[in-house]
């Protein structure tokens, strides 16, 4: 009882408030623009929170990404563009209600039920994690090195490409963790002569680049977003009651779905949005109405990415292994306030830990009431021209990356370097999710592989041997199998016909 | 920059290699089998493996599914494509960033993030009724957050933050 106590004296800290208040407001402007992802306004932050008491960093980033991700509904809704991935499964049905005249109740649909789905997930992760840290204390180099090569294979098995070149992508992450000196060795690698390089490449920086400036070159080669016609909107909660009076086991479907997707490591909340709205139209009694404007997938993708928000920082604290890209970033703030991720954070750091179930209760609260002022603001917002706003985050990449290197200009060439390959791999058809995983796993990943090499002898058994090992290795090998289970199952289906 | 597989590929696998031989000179730990070239050798051969494979063209089937999918979601006018010299004005910001690098040490911050906001924002397309006032004030603006809320002191050069 000590610790909640403890927790909410930790939370209620007028630096705390402030930060959970303006990353709220902040997370709800930048995912209203179109074109503009929760994981971009998740990355530009963490320079801020590099300045921040450790609650207040977690609170900005947990804020302002579950804001991000319900408020790239909004142009969504009412542009047919989705603010974020996330957003993108259910665009289309969001887009037929506003055509229908429906907008305020698409939009409401889409707070309403990402607040209690952020809730929901927040609830499973205060259950599910204790009970995992429990079981994750007996686990050694082998489990660990098999759970991480588990996230990264789950990581280019959702990236919606080609497997090949998602797991060349998360190769390449891995690489660029080779470079520098900090390996098993403590020689210099990879670095080419260059003291600079030898301190490793950031992952700070990184993350800018390949998320922000490389969002920035992207938009140049688009054309503007069509102009959103300022439209008078009813009230925003009127009839969310009773929707989820009449849907509730689509609600519970979809929360339950976000909940498993985002433990998954490796597969986020757009992952979770495409599964549930397949899934609302699979068991729905009115199939054919999906697409025309219909609220049943709605609720049920809305539920569903929001919750997998919450339960996939129960991998991240964990084992430090990121549920999605968002996580991603947070494990890197979480090491860069001194909150090392690890089973033995739930004992050491209880406080903190219960701060954070707070935090995200919060968030999801305060969505509500700010939502609604954002939502009667977005015609104002959505329409803020690309050419105001793209220069500004460009400069904020080039000096967020610069104050936390600690002022150091070799930064700034790494987001231009990183904006660059993250902009060709785009391009091309190479998922950069997979990537950024590799680089934020990679010193774990070669840690937990030589460590266990040299305790076996540099015998490969003991990586199978061990039961726990054991049924990891078979679903990573399962993952990286999948690929080619689907793609033979395919072909059996397109023969049938013929030889039928 | 849309790149064909095989040259994506190609470049994939002949980093693989660099890596692997460039791995497996690296010095052992002395009294260890595994040491620092373990980790590099195998990512490096899995890179190969991997480009030889886009070379190949395995795999790309699942592209194509994804591409249909999203051209399906989306409206169609956002599909069109633009002229080619778009493409290359995506080379811009990391051009301006690099100028930040190289610039901002000797010119302050003020008048280099002015620069670069004045040209990202007329390649945007603004008028310079927008892009002359933001570069005004967006820098200002900034390096006002990072001063007085981060405390970050930004390169001064010729023209100092004033206060």
């Amino acid at each position: 009882m000590d610790t909640v106590i403890q927790a909410f004296g930790l939370v209620f800290a007028p630096d705390v408030l402030i930060a959970i208040f303006a990353s709220a407001v902040y997370g709800l402007l930048v995912g209203s623009l179109p074109g503009l992802s929760a994981t971009m306004a998740t990355a530009l932050l963490v320079p801020v929170t590099f300045y921040l008491s450790p609650i207040a960093a977690v609170a900005t980033i947990i804020t302002a990404s579950a804001m991000a991700i319900f408020s790239g509904d909004i142009p969504g809704c009412l542009l047919r563009i989705p603010g974020t991935p996330a957003s993108a499964a259910y665009t289309d049905e969001a887009y037929a209600m506003t055509r229908k005249g429906e907008a305020e109740t698409a939009l409401g649909i889409c707070l309403w039920f990402s607040a209690l789905g952020g809730i929901a997930g927040t609830l499973s992760l205060m259950l599910i994690a204790p009970l995992l840290a429990e079981m994750a204390l007996s686990f050694s180099t082998y489990e660990n090195f098999w759970l991480a090569m588990l996230g990264l294979m789950c990581s280019t098995l959702v990236a919606r490409s080609s497997p090949i070149k998602a797991i060349a992508a998360m190769l390449l992450g891995l690489l660029i963790t080779c470079i520098g000196i900090d390996n098993p060795g403590g020689v210099p690698r990879f670095t080419l002569g260059s003291t600079d390089l030898l301190g490793g490449i950031e992952v700070i920086p990184a993350l800018v680049g390949v998320f922000a400036l490389a969002e920035v070159m992207r938009s140049l080669t688009e054309r503007d977003p069509p102009k959103l016609e300022n439209r008078r909107l009813g009230s925003i909660l009127k009839g969310q009651w009773a929707l989820t009076k009449k849907y509730p086991k689509q609600q519970a479907r979809g929360n339950l779905i976000g909940i498993i997707i985002g433990v998954l490591p490796g597969a986020g909340a757009d992952m979770a949005a495409w599964v549930s709205y397949a899934m609302a139209k699979r068991f729905s009694k009115t199939p054919e109405k999906f697409g025309t404007g219909h609220p049943e997938g709605l609720i049920e993708a809305g539920a569903s990415n929001n919750a997998s928000l919450a339960s996939g920082w129960v991998p991240a604290l964990l084992f430090g292994i990121p549920g999605d890209t968002i996580t991603a970033i947070a494990i890197g703030v979480l090491y860069m306030k001194g909150l090392n991720p690890g089973p033995t954070l739930f004992t050491s750091q209880a406080s903190s830990m219960y701060a954070l179930y707070i935090i995200f209760i919060i968030g999801n609260i305060i969505m509500i009431p700010l939502g609604i002022i954002m939502i009667r603001l977005a015609s104002k917002v959505v329409g803020a021209p690309r050419s105001a706003v793209m220069p500004v985050i460009m400069i904020f990449c080039a000096v967020g990356a610069f104050a936390t290197a600690g002022n150091n200009l070799f930064a700034v060439y790494c987001v231009a370097i990183f904006g660059l390959i993250g902009f060709v791999m785009e391009k091309n058809g190479y998922p950069v999710a997979a990537m950024v995983l590799g680089i934020v796993m990679g010193t774990m990943v070669e840690q937990s592989f030589v460590t266990s090499l040299i305790k076996s002898d540099g015998s490969i058994l003991p990586f199978f041997s061990r039961p726990v090992s054991s049924v990891l290795a078979a679903m990573t090998f399962g993952a990286l199998l999948w690929p080619v289970f689907v793609w033979a199952t395919r072909k059996l289906m397109a023969q049938r016909p013929a030889t039928a | 920059m849309l790149l064909s597989d095989r040259v994506t590929g190609g470049a994939i696998a002949t980093l693989g290699a660099a890596a692997f031989f460039y791995g497996s000179k690296l010095p052992p730990v002395p009294g260890q089998q595994v040491g620092p070239s373990a980790f590099p050798m195998v990512v490096g051969a899995g890179l190969m493996l991997c480009g030889v494979m886009i070379v190949l063209g395995i795999g790309r089937r699942f592209e194509e599914v994804a591409e249909a999918d999203v051209a399906s979601h989306s409206a169609p006018e956002m599909l069109e494509p633009l002229p080619a010299w778009r493409n290359w004005l995506a080379l811009l910001p990391p051009a301006l960033l690099l100028f930040y690098a190289l610039a901002s040490e000797k010119l302050g911050f003020l008048p280099t993030a002015g620069i670069m906001v004045l040209v990202a924002s007329l390649a945007f397309g603004a008028r310079p009724k927008l892009a002359v006032p933001l570069a005004l004030i967006a820098p200002f603006v900034i390096n006002l957050i990072f001063l007085k809320l981060l405390r970050v002191p930004l390169p001064g050069g010729l023209l100092p933050f004033p206060w």
